[in-house]
């Protein structure tokens, strides 16, 4: 009996996890290492893949468009890490007490995230163009002779979409930051209040200290998805990535190289990988960052 | 100690979704086999599948119809029917070329079989069916003959081109005349220049940027012979750019044409923010179901220049195991009969020559929707493919924002044709 007990035990976990690992080597670990063994071949979705060894890499060195889209994606994550960290913090701060009709705001403060990313970019590209309300308004007050190009500059139509993934973004890290905020202990605060603190000083002693996991987080995550934009870029700019295709992101970019017939997967794929270089970059500083501040 | 546990859980989270959906099946995937030295020999009978693209519902009873009458004509031939959904067409039939299941006859427009070609995936029906060329229009035909390869890769299917749609309320509340209007770029420059003038600003004649087709249509060579670069940064491309660059400069285009897409164009003319479009000759039905009123507004003129001729055939796959069933199939549904039928529910045009005289082409109702299909039949004649079929959306993706970067001004027409060029020819060597 005791020698059967052992037994199960041997096979027994490896028989609870095996559909998970299964499910896990074949659709995410086999597609990684297949997207590092292609982006050193000439692999198009019919025939190629040949081993062309760094080619790839060394094209995209050169390729004026990631250059592009990295700076973009810089630019992104330079403007959205702040505004998404810090914004979503004081949102939840304000929407964190308990008022008469504060269901109201957070519900309102939580609908953009609800929302398709797709249908609100282009809500945002109705109410950007030429004719849209913003110019409109812009035109009544007498601001601008001419409509703002928000959709068809370049940097306009960054700043854009920058805009709209912080609006967007706001709802989510809020809820986010209420949920850390309210595991921060209270008596800390009423400790703090009657050692005769300022609200400022037991905001930056007490309540940041208190979500700073969370702070550290939310900090990952938009970094993340700032260095992968797509939806806001792809639709604000009617898939065209702007004007000389200057305004495209990585994602944007991989997408236009591995699609139809005649993509190069290969290449889509060497970009892949360094995208995914660049974004686990950020983490680890944060990361460290993190260590170190702890 | 928490918070490093959450990123360690976020790294590995973002290093699984950044390279999952980079995975990529096999690069080597072949459907097709040996399919250059095909003939037509052997019974018509047996299994056979057809794929055609978003033709149900709405045309499904004449399918229905072609099929039974083929299987009728032929006791003990099965067909399959395959209709596949508009959107992602290319993706489902590149996922069946790659696995090895392309239907045995399959619609396919020349872009989508050229690189079919390429791989020997699809059947010579020039070599398989000799006599077939007779039946049908050069120009059809020609559309799937591809530089660089020997023989002919499908049946023409069905036709169409474009037609110059007026906006005749807006033309005439501004002073042009919609019984005479623009036919040269340079009378449409002149007509949006009235247009943008009496109007103050408030209404477009063009909401287009110009492509591919416009160079074509200005005398420049747009592709080697081979098929293997592009040349059209020519001074003559870059002339026309300029053209356009200085209307865009004086306001004659809405600036978002900078990233509108083709269709923006129609889309600005269905809502009658435009007063000038381009379409196939049944735009104006489309039109009736979307702006009731303006569409009897609207008048036809034939497009500027040569006309384009759009193209859509069947293929035969080179790795049908019915080959003889496969080909008469693909003939059955072409067929002049098939396609005068096809063409009485649709504004769509037969590829046979044997339809070139049938008066219900080329007589109009009276109507402006029937007017169109005159003016886009008798263009037909002298239609041709005007972009070159190497012209993937990638690629033109990349003319479109280098067109749109010359139209802003901030670089020049020629920077902007030479970085187009580079760009091109280095995605068709991939």
């Amino acid at each position: 009996m005791t020698h059967r007990l052992t037994h199960r035990r041997w096979f027994t976990p490896w028989l609870l996890a095996g559909p998970a690992v299964v499910w896990l080597a074949v659709f995410n670990l086999w597609p990684a290492v297949n997207t590092v063994i292609l982006s050193f071949t000439n692999a198009k979705p019919l025939g190629g893949g040949h081993f062309t060894g760094l080619d790839n890499y060394e094209r995209a060195l050169s390729d004026e468009q990631l250059i592009d889209a990295l700076v973009n994606s810089i630019v992104y994550l330079l403007v959205c890490l702040p505004l998404l960290t810090l914004l979503p913090l004081l949102l939840a701060l304000l929407v964190e007490k308990k008022l008469p009709g504060i269901t109201f705001f957070r519900t309102a403060f939580y609908t953009p995230v609800v929302a398709s990313a797709v249908v609100v970019a282009l809500i945002w590209g109705w109410v950007l163009d030429d004719r849209g309300l913003v110019n409109g308004v812009l035109g009544q007050l007498g601001l601008a002779d001419q409509p703002v190009s928000f959709l068809t500059d370049r940097w306009l139509l960054l700043f854009s979409a920058i805009g709209l993934t912080v609006w967007k973004g706001l709802g989510y890290y809020m809820v986010i930051y209420l949920s850390a905020l309210g595991n921060v202990a209270r008596e800390l605060h009423e400790a703090a209040a009657v050692d005769g603190a300022s609200a400022v000083r037991r905001f930056w002693h007490v309540t940041l200290p208190g979500v700073r996991p969370a702070m550290m987080l939310i900090s990952v995550l938009i970094s993340v998805s700032a260095l992968r934009v797509f939806s806001e870029l792809y639709v604000l700019s009617n898939g065209t990535g702007g004007p000389g295709g200057r305004d495209m992101s990585v994602v944007m970019l991989i997408q236009m190289y591995s699609r139809g017939f005649t993509g190069h997967i290969g290449y889509a794929s060497a970009l892949s990988l360094l995208l995914f270089m660049i974004t686990v970059g950020p983490m680890l500083l944060l990361a460290r960052l993190n260590r170190k501040a702890a | 100690m928490r918070t490093s546990h959450w990123i360690r859980l976020a790294v590995a989270a973002v290093a699984a979704a950044t390279l999952v959906g980079c995975g990529l099946g096999d690069p080597n995937g072949s459907g097709g086999t040996g399919a250059g030295d095909a003939s037509a020999g052997g019974e018509v009978k047996g299994k056979v599948s057809l794929q055609t693209w978003a033709l149900k519902p709405k045309f499904t009873a004449y399918m229905e119809g072609v099929i039974d009458a083929f299987e009728k004509k032929h006791p003990g031939v099965q067909v399959e029917w395959l209709d596949q959904p508009g959107e992602g067409y290319s993706e489902k039939v590149l996922s069946q070329a790659a696995g090895g299941t392309l239907p045995d006859v399959v619609n396919l427009p020349p872009d989508f079989a050229l690189p079919l070609v390429k791989q020997n995936m699809l059947l010579d029906v020039a070599k398989a069916d000799p006599k077939r060329a007779s039946d049908y229009v050069e120009g059809g035909t020609a559309a799937y003959r591809f530089a660089g390869q020997d023989g002919t890769y499908g049946y023409p299917w069905y036709l169409n081109t474009d037609v110059n749609y007026w906006n005749a309320t807006l033309l005439t509340r501004y002073g042009l005349d919609p019984k005479k209007p623009p036919a040269t770029l340079d009378e449409l420059i002149a007509a949006a220049r009235t247009v943008k003038e009496k109007s103050d600003g408030s209404v477009y004649l063009m909401s287009r940027k110009p492509g591919l087709m416009d160079f074509a249509n200005a005398g420049v060579k747009l592709m080697s012979d081979d098929g293997k670069t592009f040349t059209f940064n020519t001074p003559e491309a870059a002339a026309l750019l300029d053209t356009y660059r200085g209307a865009f400069k004086d306001g004659l285009l809405p600036k978002d044409v900078l990233t509108e897409k083709y269709a923006g164009n129609a889309k600005l003319f269905t809502s009658g923010t435009v007063a000038w479009t381009t379409a196939g000759g049944n735009y104006i039905t489309s039109l009736a179901a979307d702006n009731p009123s303006l569409a009897p507004q609207v008048v036809s003129s034939p497009a500027m220049g040569t006309p384009p001729l759009y193209v859509q055939g069947l293929s035969v796959s080179g790795g049908t195991k019915n080959r003889a069933t496969a080909l008469a199939l693909a003939r059955w549904v072409t067929n002049a009969e098939n396609q005068a039928a096809f063409a009485r529910l649709t504004s769509i045009f037969p590829s046979t020559k044997a339809s070139a005289s049938d008066a219900f082409f080329s007589k109009s109702d009276g109507t402006n929707a029937g007017d169109a299909k005159v003016t886009a039949f008798s263009s037909l004649a002298g239609a041709r493919m005007l972009e070159p079929v190497q012209a993937n959306d990638a690629i033109k993706t990349v003319i479109n924002q280098q067109i749109a970067l010359a139209l802003s001004g901030r670089t020049s027409s020629k920077e902007a044709l030479d970085t187009a060029v580079t760009r091109c020819n280095q995605m068709l060597k991939d």
